[in-house]
C-alpha cells in the first residue's frame, strides 16, 4: 500500500457520460491486480477519501473511469494536468483469473466497466478467450473501450445492440462454452448475475470510509451471516456469498 | 523536534500525548503507514463480551465538514480479542485500551474481569456513550446513576488505567463527569459522537439503514471542545480531549482548555498518517514558543 501526491497525466471522455483520468504513480501502477481500486483524497472539504477501481495501468500511470455525479467526481473532472491527488493503494482483493481458463466473459454495467478493464487485459494475456457483454441505458452511455475478442453491447432503450439487460444478452448457447464470468455494475445486475452463474466472481461497490478495514463502513452482507469488508475481503466476491436482499440496491452520490 | 511530549495520563505513561481513537485504527493492525514513535497509545474497536454482526449498510455518510456513522459495535467478542489481537499489542511498545461495552452494569463488570491481567491489555475505556446499540451504550451515559454504577463495576474488578468515554448528548456533563470521578475512574475521555441523521429526497427515507448515526469530524470540533474544557473544569483527572481533531492547531486547542492528551478519530480515515502530522506540529509549536516540554504549556482551565 502506497499514499503518494499523483499527478494528473491526462483525461479522455469515453462515452457521454464517463471519463478516464491517468495519475502518474508507478509504484502503485506496478502492483495494482485486477479488481483493486485506489482512494482518492480530492482536497480538505471532502473529509472522507473516494474509492475508484483501478480502470487500467500502464507505463507507471493508474488510470480510474469515472461519471460526474457529486462533489468529489466533479473536482476529479475540473482538475487541471499536473494538478495532484492524494492517491492511496492499491486496496483491496481483486479477480482471479484460475489457471487453465478457457473462455472469461466479462459482464458490465455504466460505470461498472471501470473494474474490468485490467482483468481483460490479464485474461487475454493468458490465452483464453474474452467476451465482453457492454450493458447501458442507451447507447450514447455505453463507454467505447473494450478489449478482447468480441464485444456484446446491450442497451435498456435498445439503442445499440441486444434490447435489454446484460444478463439476458448472453443466451443459453452462447454461456455453454463460458468458464469464468466476472462482473462489475449495478447491484440489482450483479444479483442477477449471482443467480444466473453463482460461482461469478463480482465486483460490489458501497460507500466507503477509510478503505484499509478500519472503520466498517463498507459492510457487505453475506449468505453465512454478517457483514464482511468490501475494502478488505472485498470488493470481489462470489455471487454465491453475497446476502443480495440486504445489500442497498442504489448508491446515491450526492451526499454533502 | 526539541520539546518533551510524554505525558502521564493517571499510572499510564505516554510519549505522546496523541492516541488513536475507538473505531477508527481497528485493533492497531490496519493502519500501516503511521509512524507509530507519534501514537502515544491506541484505544481498540468496541468489545463487547459476545460477537456482534453490527448494522445493517449503509453505515456511513458523509456531511458538511463531517461524516455520520452506525457500525453498531460490530467486533469478535471477548475471547476472539484475547486470542488474537492481545498476543500482537503485548509486542508494542505504546499502551493499548480496550473500549468496552455492554448491555447491562454486570456484563461491563465481567469483561473487566476478563481483560484484567491479559499480556497486551493496557487498559479500559469504558464506553457508555455509544449512540448506535440498542441496550446499553449511550443509556449508560445519560444517566449519572447508571455511568457511576458502571464504573464502580469495572473498577471493583481491575487494577489497570479506566478511562471513561462520555457522550454528549446530556443536559450537563459535568454532572457525568463527576459521578465517574467519584466512583475510580483514572480519566475522561471526552466526547463520543453526536447524534445525527441525513435524509435522502430522492427516497425520502434516512440516507442510514440505522435512521441515525454518529456524527463525528471537524463539524463537531467547536461543540467537542466546549464539553472538553467544562469537563476539564469539573473534575481534578485528567481529561482526554476527542471531537474533530485533523491538526496539530486542533489538538493544541484541547490541550490549551484543559485536556492532558487527545485522541485523533476521523480524520485517520482520509490520512492515516493524521496523527504522526499531529504530534510532529504540536513539537514544532512548543519549540517556537520556547516551551522545553508539553508540560510548561499554559492553560487556560479555571476549576469550577
Amino acid at each position: 500500500m502506497f499514499q503518494t501526491d499523483a499527478p494528473l497525466v491526462a483525461r479522455r471522455q469515453v462515452a457521454s457520460d464517463l471519463w478516464v483520468v491517468a495519475f502518474a504513480a508507478p509504484e502503485v501502477a506496478a502492483v495494482a491486480l485486477p479488481g483493486q481500486f485506489v482512494n482518492l483524497g480530492l482536497g480538505p472539504d471532502l473529509i472522507l477519501r473516494r474509492p475508484f477501481s483501478v480502470y487500467d495501468v500502464t507505463d507507471g500511470l493508474v488510470e480510474v473511469l469515472f461519471r460526474p455525479v457529486g462533489r468529489g467526481t466533479r473536482r476529479l473532472l475540473e482538475l487541471a494536468v499536473g494538478e495532484t491527488v492524494s492517491l492511496l493503494g492499491p486496496l483491496g482483493r481483486g479477480f482471479q483469473l484460475p489457471p487453465g481458463v478457457r473462455h472469461v466473459a466479462l459482464i458490465s454495467g455504466g460505470l461498472g466497466v471501470a473494474a474490468l478493464r485490467l482483468p481483460a487485459r490479464r485474461a487475454v494475456e493468458t490465452g483464453a478467450q474474452v467476451t465482453w457483454i457492454h450493458g447501458a441505458r442507451s447507447a450514447s452511455q455505453l463507454c467505447q473501450e473494450w478489449l478482447g475478442d468480441r464485444v456484446v453491447w446491450a442497451t435498456d432503450d435498445g439503442s445499440r445492440g441486444f434490447a435489454g439487460t446484460t444478463v439476458a444478452a448472453v443466451s443459453d448457447g452462447a454461456a455453454g462454452g463460458i468458464d469464468t464470468v466476472l462482473a462489475c455494475g449495478p447491484n440489482p445486475m450483479l444479483a442477477a448475475v449471482a443467480e444466473r452463474w453463482p460461482a461469478a466472481q463480482v465486483a460490489i461497490e458501497t460507500y466507503m470510509g477509510c478503505g484499509t478495514g478500519v472503520c466498517l463502513g463498507c459492510a457487505v452482507p453475506l449468505v453465512a451471516g454478517g457483514y464482511d469488508r468490501a475494502c478488505r475481503e472485498g470488493p470481489v466476491y462470489l455471487g454465491s456469498q453475497v446476502d443480495w436482499p440486504a445489500l442497498p440496491a442504489q448508491l446515491h452520490y450526492e451526499v454533502a | 523536534m526539541r520539546a518533551d511530549l510524554s505525558v502521564a495520563v493517571g499510572s499510564l505513561n505516554l510519549r505522546s500525548p496523541v492516541l488513536a481513537a475507538s473505531g477508527t485504527f481497528g485493533y492497531g493492525t490496519e493502519v500501516p503507514l503511521l509512524d507509530r514513535r507519534a501514537l502515544g497509545g491506541m484505544v481498540s474497536k468496541g468489545i463487547f463480551l459476545r460477537s456482534r454482526a453490527g448494522t445493517p449498510p449503509p453505515r456511513i455518510v458523509e456531511t458538511p465538514a463531517g461524516m455520520l456513522n452506525a457500525i453498531g459495535l460490530q467486533g469478535p467478542g471477548v475471547d476472539a480479542l484475547i486470542r488474537e489481537y492481545a498476543p500482537v499489542w503485548a509486542q508494542w511498545d505504546f499502551p493499548v485500551l480496550v473500549n468496552i461495552n455492554a448491555e447491562s452494569i454486570e456484563e461491563y463488570g465481567e469483561l473487566a474481569a476478563r481483560l484484567d491481567g491479559v499480556p497486551g491489555i493496557g487498559g479500559f475505556e469504558l464506553n457508555i456513550s455509544c449512540p448506535n446499540v440498542d441496550q446499553g451504550g449511550m443509556y449508560f451515559g445519560n444517566d449519572p446513576v447508571a455511568a457511576a454504577r458502571a464504573t464502580a463495576a469495572v473498577r471493583r474488578r481491575t487494577r489497570l488505567p479506566v478511562w471513561v468515554k462520555l457522550t454528549p448528548m446530556v443536559t450537563d456533563i459535568s454532572v457525568i463527569a463527576r459521578a465517574v470521578e467519584a466512583e475510580g475512574a483514572d480519566a475522561i475521555s471526552a466526547v463520543n459522537t453526536f447524534v445525527g441523521m441525513s435524509i435522502d429526497l430522492r427516497t425520502r427515507a434516512p440516507r442510514l439503514a440505522n435512521r441515525t448515526g454518529g456524527l463525528s469530524g471537524p463539524a463537531v470540533r467547536p461543540l467537542a471542545l466546549h464539553l472538553a474544557h467544562s469537563v476539564a473544569r469539573a473534575v481534578a483527572i485528567p481529561v482526554i480531549g476527542i471531537g474533530g481533531i485533523a491538526t496539530p492547531e486542533d489538538a493544541l486547542e484541547f490541550l490549551v482548555a484543559g485536556c492532558a492528551a487527545v485522541q485523533v478519530g476521523t480524520a485517520t480515515f482520509a490520512d492515516g498518517r493524521a496523527i504522526e502530522c499531529v504530534f510532529e506540529g504540536i513539537g514544532a509549536y512548543l519549540d517556537r514558543g520556547g516551551f522545553r516540554s508539553l508540560a510548561e504549556l499554559p492553560r487556560y482551565a479555571p476549576r469550577d
